[in-house]
């Protein structure tokens, strides 16, 4: 025998899925965002037919003019060397970049700061100010300063490299045991005493971690910033845009998506290798 | 005088002694050969390539010195321009997640159709996402859709597949599987089990995701004026194609105050959705 | 042994197996293999289970007493044997029909399977989920009378002050609590029981048993139940049976059951 009778509650407990103040703040936002979204797509004059079109007719123009990639244009010299100076800058930028943003994750870590007051607006702003402007941008900005050429590429990808790894630097900083940072402070450690002998330790595999993979991300910046005057095989790509020589855009997309994913591959190895040993 | 403790070779201070020296040695050698290759790299790249006579101080000075004559003048052009980027930042996060769902569905071990070649394709999918510079995604497109908003926005969704895809079939792969078994005893279907099942415990991480991708987009939208996009970036170029410094600070500067601005937001929202 | 809860146990169709009405639920010949080369779990079980039992599953761990509450169900797939169920063979239900057979059949998890981030009100809603249609699904719009009901079956099991809370932010007792207003909301004809006290410390066992047991009674409802306190079994249950290496080697009433009885169940156990 089954209960078929529905039973119900005493009189005093209610329940309603809409709950004030929360449900309404929740509804609120979701509406605004829409809200948002519409007024943007009215804005910009975006024809939402196109974006469905966009992949077919991306497909189509791969296949007709891209398609097949000239390939002997890559295996010049010139370009061969064009590349191997893009990973050289990818190097510089990466190392020096890394080198520059750890004093700076220390002045922006909150924990270990020297000086809450003065160190830690001035190692955040520096870091926020390095990675809140793209990359092309600090290319640019340095092409007019020192002209064209790999020493603007460069201190570009140097600068790029100190925001992506400073935000990253720092964050680990702020995670990490103050137990021992607190030992060596009694025992009367200088400030670098103490970073050296409690914060160095514990975090040393994941910045060697960091460091790769900011090299990783280095270098697919560094792909592209010869196209605005910062050296290496960007500057190519430009060139063969310009005069509608798809076919060999083609063969240096493939060679740029092709070293990226080498890179990738290589960087992940590593780092794993690197989180296995330690 | 009281003789050395007794210690046997293989072990305790000798031993210490001996891998100290070691790591010493290794240290060293990698030192050498670390500042080797970067004095090689700075050669081949640096050495070569500068116009050594615009290095003077005196130029370099000069050239800086014009950024900081800063055009207040641009200050009320600056509003539309940055409403614009975030615009085209936020389309192109939403159209990156709707991208992503399938991605994700493919790269995912425990739901994806076929582990051998779905897969697959769904990681590859993944890793190629991410490895297309932004910049080369707005030349495919606009190739495809022609100038404007549009190749931008798609180049920023495109570029957002590959993390926000990365995540959720991560957040799908670690699902509690208890919940699930309780809805299909329960009776529920196929549906059921996901919605009530599934869904309310990726959810949460998906929606940070988003938004955290969405501050990093925001950054990306500021350069799709490449394409004339809009936005600041276009804004910055036809700056620079003036020679007007003083209002490219400016608009640089805007440019970081809305990062920041994107991060603040970004970080409380993240907080209310977990 | 206690027999004082045990012999007022009021029966609807009577304990013993000869009775009048045909059993609820009758198991032939069941067997369950995970793996092909894996060792047989369950081997030739048979038992029947009808209404007014409050059946209990003992043995020692490894005998296949979760395997045989789960075959019921099938969460998990036997091998070969039947299961009459309500007058359906439950091993040729397919899609709709199993799900049908599912939702008139309640079960209760040892760790309480609760969705952690939904509200307690929307993790008991959830146990109709096997009778309402996708819109009221997707847009969780349960009917009136089912919210009514919820709302009273939490009051019964003791949450009426919890109802908006998440899932997680409530006690183990609680959340099973939870999970027991779940499986009855589906006005099951059957309840199944997986070690629900397991996560649970003593009293709160005692306390969550007693109450599954008043619920059981109230509404008329069977029970079959794997559980791993025998002493909690021999005091709410009114039928046992004994499970050992994946046979059965005992079956009947708890009034019945000797201690030489539960030492050939458990005789195998390594301390």
């Amino acid at each position: 025998m089954t209960v078929s009778v529905t039973r119900t509650p005493s009189a005093k407990i209610t329940w309603s899925r809409y709950r004030h103040p929360a449900s309404t703040i929740r509804f609120s936002v979701i509406l605004l965002i829409l809200c948002f979204l519409a007024y943007s797509v009215h804005f910009l004059n975006i024809d939402l037919a196109r974006i469905v079109g966009a992949f077919p007719r991306l497909a189509t123009i791969l296949a007709t003019r891209y398609v097949p990639p000239d390939m002997g244009y890559v295996v010049e010299p010139a370009f061969v060397r064009s590349v191997i100076r893009t990973l050289e800058m990818s190097l510089l930028g990466g190392f020096f970049g890394v080198l520059i943003s750890i004093p700076l994750a220390w002045m922006a870590a909150r924990n270990i700061t020297i000086s809450r007051k003065i160190a830690y607006p001035l190692g955040r702003f520096s870091i926020i100010g390095c990675r809140s402007i793209h990359e092309t941008i600090w290319t640019i900005l340095f092409v007019t300063v020192l002209g064209f050429g790999m020493l603007a590429g460069t201190l570009a990808l140097t600068l790029f490299c100190i925001g992506f790894a400073g935000k990253l630097f720092s964050d680990e900083l702020e995670a990490i045991d103050m137990g021992p940072v607190e030992a060596l402070r009694s025992a009367g450690g200088t400030p670098l005493q103490v970073f050296q002998w409690g914060v160095i330790p514990q975090i040393r595999v994941a910045f060697t971690g960091i460091a790769i993979y900011t090299w990783d991300v280095a270098f697919r910046a560094a792909t592209v910033v010869g196209f605005f005057g910062g050296g290496g095989m960007g500057w190519y790509l430009k060139r063969t845009t310009q005069q509608l020589e798809t076919t060999r855009v083609a063969a240096i997309l493939l060679v740029i998506i092709g070293m990226v994913l080498m890179a990738e591959i290589g960087s992940s190895w590593l780092r794993s290798r690197i989180n296995k040993m330690k | 005088m009281t003789s050395a403790p007794t210690v046997s070779e293989d072990s305790g201070f000798a031993a210490w002694k001996e891998d100290a020296r070691k790591r010493r040695t290794k240290n060293w050698i990698l030192l050498g050969a670390t500042i080797l290759v970067l004095l090689w790299c700075i050669h081949d790249t640096i050495m070569f390539d500068t116009d050594w006579e615009r290095m003077g101080v005196l130029g370099v000075g000069t050239a800086i010195g014009r950024f900081f004559d800063i055009d207040w003048s641009l200050l009320p052009r600056l509003v539309v321009p940055a409403i614009e980027t975030l615009m085209i930042a936020t389309l192109g996060t939403i159209l990156g997640c709707l991208f992503s769902l399938p991605v994700a569905w493919l790269g995912a071990a425990n739901v994806t159709p076929s582990k051998l070649i779905a897969y697959p394709i769904g990681r590859f999918l993944m890793v190629l996402s991410r490895s297309i510079h932004e910049i080369i995604w707005a030349l495919l497109f606009v190739g495809a859709v022609g100038l404007g908003a549009l190749p931008g926005i798609l180049a920023v969704a495109m570029r957002s597949v590959g993390f926000i895809s990365k995540i959720t079939a991560e957040a799908i792969e670690n699902i509690d599987s208890k919940p699930v078994e309780a809805i299909r005893a329960v009776g529920g279907n196929q549906f059921q089990v996901m919605y009530y099942g599934i869904v309310p415990q990726i959810l949460p991480v998906i929606i940070g995701t988003i938004i955290f991708e969405w501050d990093i987009n925001i950054r990306r939208s500021a350069v799709m004026g490449l394409v004339g996009a809009g936005g600041l970036g276009l804004l910055f170029f036809r700056q620079m194609a003036m020679f007007n410094y003083g209002g490219v600070t400016l608009v640089v500067l805007t440019v970081l105050l809305l990062v920041a601005l994107g991060e603040v937001v970004s970080h409380f929202a993240r907080k209310a959705v977990i | 042994m206690r027999h004082d809860l045990v012999s007022n146990m009021s029966g609807g169709a009577g304990i013993t197996r000869s009775g009048l009405a045909p059993p609820l639920l009758d198991v032939q010949g069941l067997g369950v293999r995970y793996s092909a080369n894996g060792p047989q779990i369950l081997k030739d079980v048979s038992f029947s289970v009808s209404g007014g039992d409050f059946c209990a599953v003992i043995g020692p761990s490894g005998a296949g007493k979760s395997t045989l509450i789960r075959c019921i169900n099938r969460l998990v797939e036997p091998i070969e044997g039947s299961i009459t169920l309500f007058g359906q063979d439950v091993r040729k239900l397919q899609g709709t029909g199993l799900r049908h057979m599912r939702r008139r059949i309640g079960m209760i998890f040892q760790e309480f399977n609760l969705v952690n981030r939904m509200s307690v009100m929307d993790n008991v809603l959830s146990g109709r989920l096997g009778y309402i249609g996708p819109f009221r699904s997707f847009f969780k719009a349960f009917p009136k009378a089912d919210v009514d009901h919820a709302l009273y079956l939490l009051e019964r099991v003791g949450l009426q002050d919890h109802i908006a809370k998440r899932a997680d932010a409530l006690s183990g007792g609680q959340r099973q609590r939870v999970g027991i207003a779940r499986a009855l909301m589906q006005r099951p004809e059957l309840l199944l029981l997986d070690e629900p006290t397991s996560a649970l410390d003593p009293k709160i066992s005692r306390d969550v048993m007693g109450l599954i047991r008043e619920l059981a009674d109230e509404l008329h409802v069977p029970v079959l139940c794997n559980i791993h306190d025998v002493e909690l079994a021999l005091e709410t249950c009114n039928r046992i049976i004994g499970m050992q290496d994946g046979y059965k080697k005992f079956d009947g009433p708890t009034a019945g059951m000797r201690k030489q009885d539960l030492d050939e169940i458990y005789s195998m156990e390594v301390l």
